[in-house]
């Protein structure tokens, strides 16, 4: 390398680096936040404490959105998983002329933004007269991380030899045994992957909520309301805990990615 | 690609033809197709239908009308913040594009665990709560921000400065800071799609690693790049929320307009015939996107 193509890169690294430090600037400072009391405006840096986390075990509202948000992503996770192992395993076991068609209509709420999604479901919620509650909510998250769970289960279904279920037929059992006891196995690092990011997904989903959310609220709702009516300093507490729960379901995620991606034969 | 005709010949050989297939058959079918089209199609088309529908008084009368394609198209305000909308996605496509090349670049060059571990920094922000980030935005680009904080602390403004808040700038900075990661994976893919064989050559041939990044890397990946940004664009195209954050009343962007009409606006059928405006400029984006994409794969 001559010594102006060391220097550029040089230089690409300071951006690169002031880059990185922009896109982690928003957490880091929020994390900070919530360790220290605010004095017109100015942080106190003399005063330390956690009592910001210990408010917020007092707040009911809060810990009631949390629950919800669970419950609508673990349903919204299951629903999605059992969709798409039955849709993907169809495709699977057959040439099937629909295939094109179903894959279009399920990535379309991925590619499409989340506003469109969400007013589409509004609509349709309203024209069959479904009120908007937790179970809008759940239909709404099952319908975006439908492409999600989809795609990463036909991944690993692709990779799956046909002659296993050919011969898993041929030795006498049926489509149903076949799937659940050569097939299923199989894809369960590809499950818990695909599970863990739309979990993650459902958990973080705003733009779409924000439509089909009705009485209660999922917590990014809640965030978002105690955002608009004033900034408390639990919020950076609140906010600092979200953070490092989703970062731990990433590095999970992570970690299951890298082992279903070595387990690959 | 292994040939999946033999398991559907294990599947029809014995029994009736397909086209009579039993009844569990055909309720296999109708779930497989049927669900996907009444959870995403049904709800699109109803959405698309509400956009011809005609309000008078608050009340949908059920008639149909363009009425609300003319209202877009005939409003002045409208239309100035639909391109404006388009031109701050642009804008944040393109900062998108620009950082996320040389960071998608620098990661590429690196080997081993370093490589691993910094692409992943790069996607974790994809995790972090999206409401989060938006908050963290505002706490920062505030008139009492860290931003303004930073500035006067170095001495270069002396009194905290507006420029950074509630107006077109705050919105352009804040999705950048929020949208960039989903530029940096596009890219980076875009750049592991150049075959080493053509590295090697053009180091055997003579070139310098200078000309090789302007004469191999750069036109191999930058089309994948575009696309990359492009997908940027559509993301920020449909943002509400963060603009409604950081950008106050100057910072009113397309998005905001759709969502007023669901909500205090109260006017349905014009915020779907909104929708579908910004729905065009989407696919036509997407396609473009696609476009250029498949043309770098052929070329």
């Amino acid at each position: 390398m001559t010594r102006l193509e060391r220097l550029t890169i040089a230089l690409l690294w300071v951006v690169g680096g002031f880059t990185f430090m922009v896109l982690y600037a928003p957490a880091l400072i929020v994390i900070l936040f919530s360790f220290f009391a605010m004095k017109n405006h100015q942080i106190d840096w003399s005063n330390f404490s956690l009592e910001w986390y210990g408010r917020l075990a007092d707040n009911s509202q809060l810990l009631a959105a949390l629950y919800n948000s669970i419950v609508v992503g673990i349903c919204a996770v299951v629903s999605a998983t059992i969709i798409s192992l039955a849709l993907a395993y169809y495709m699977k076991t057959g040439v099937r002329r629909g295939r094109a068609y179903v894959e279009f209509i399920i990535f379309l709420p991925f590619v499409l933004p989340a506003i469109i999604t969400g007013i589409s479901l509004l609509v349709a919620f309203r024209e069959i007269g479904l009120e908007r509650s937790l179970i809008t909510v759940t239909i709404g998250h099952i319908v975006l991380i439908l492409a999600v769970v989809y795609r990463m289960v036909t991944i690993r279904l692709d990779t799956l030899e046909n002659s296993q279920i050919e011969a898993s037929l041929d030795l006498g059992a049926n489509g149903l045994e076949t799937f659940l006891y050569v097939v299923l196995p199989q894809l369960r690092s590809a499950l818990l992957t695909s599970s863990l990011l739309a979990f993650a997904l459902s958990f973080d989903e705003t733009l779409v909520t924000f439509f089909l959310v009705g009485g209660e609220t999922t917590l990014p709702m809640r965030l978002w309301a105690m955002m608009r009516t004033g900034f408390t300093p639990e919020i950076n507490a609140l906010v600092s805990v979200v953070l490092c729960v989703t970062l731990l379901f990433a590095a999970l995620g992570a970690m299951s990615l890298r082992e279903s991606i070595e387990r690959k034969p | 690609m292994m040939t999946v005709v033999s398991a559907e010949l294990a599947d029809t050989s014995v029994g009736p033809p397909r086209w009579l297939a039993s009844p569990g058959k055909i309720v296999v079918r109708l779930l497989v197709y049927g669900v996907p089209t009444v959870m995403i199609l049904a709800p699109l088309m109803s959405f698309l239908a509400y956009s011809f529908l005609e309000q008078k008084d608050n009340i949908v009368t059920g008639h149909l009308t363009l009425a609300n394609y003319a209202a877009f198209f005939q409003s002045g305000s409208y239309l100035y913040v639909f391109f404006g909308t388009v031109k701050l996605a642009f804008v944040v496509a393109t900062v998108a594009l620009f950082l996320g090349y040389i960071i998608s670049y620098l990661i590429w060059r690196l080997e081993g665990s370093t490589r691993y571990l910094l692409l992943l920094l790069s996607a974790l922000p994809l995790v972090m709560n999206y409401v989060v980030k938006i908050y963290a935005m505002r706490s920062i680009l505030g008139f009492n921000g860290f931003l303004n904080s930073f500035l006067m602390a170095s001495g270069i403004i002396n009194a905290p400065s507006k420029l950074f808040i509630f107006n077109q700038t705050a919105v352009m900075l804040a999705m950048a800071v929020i949208y960039l990661p989903f530029g940096i994976l596009p890219i980076f893919l875009a750049l592991e799609r150049i075959p080493q064989s053509l590295l090697s050559a053009a180091a055997d041939l003579g070139a310098k690693p200078g000309q090789i990044f302007l004469t191999v890397i750069l036109p191999l990946s930058l089309p994948g790049s575009i696309a990359g940004a492009l997908f940027v664009m559509v993301i920020a195209l449909g943002d509400y929320l963060t603009p409604q954050m950081v950008g106050g009343s100057e910072g009113f962007t397309f998005g905001r307009a759709i969502w007023s009409q669901f909500g205090m606006a109260f006017n349905w059928p014009f915020g779907a015939a909104l929708a579908v405006v910004l729905l065009v400029t989407v696919i036509a984006l997407i396609g473009l996107a696609s476009l250029i994409a498949r043309k770098a794969r052929l070329g």
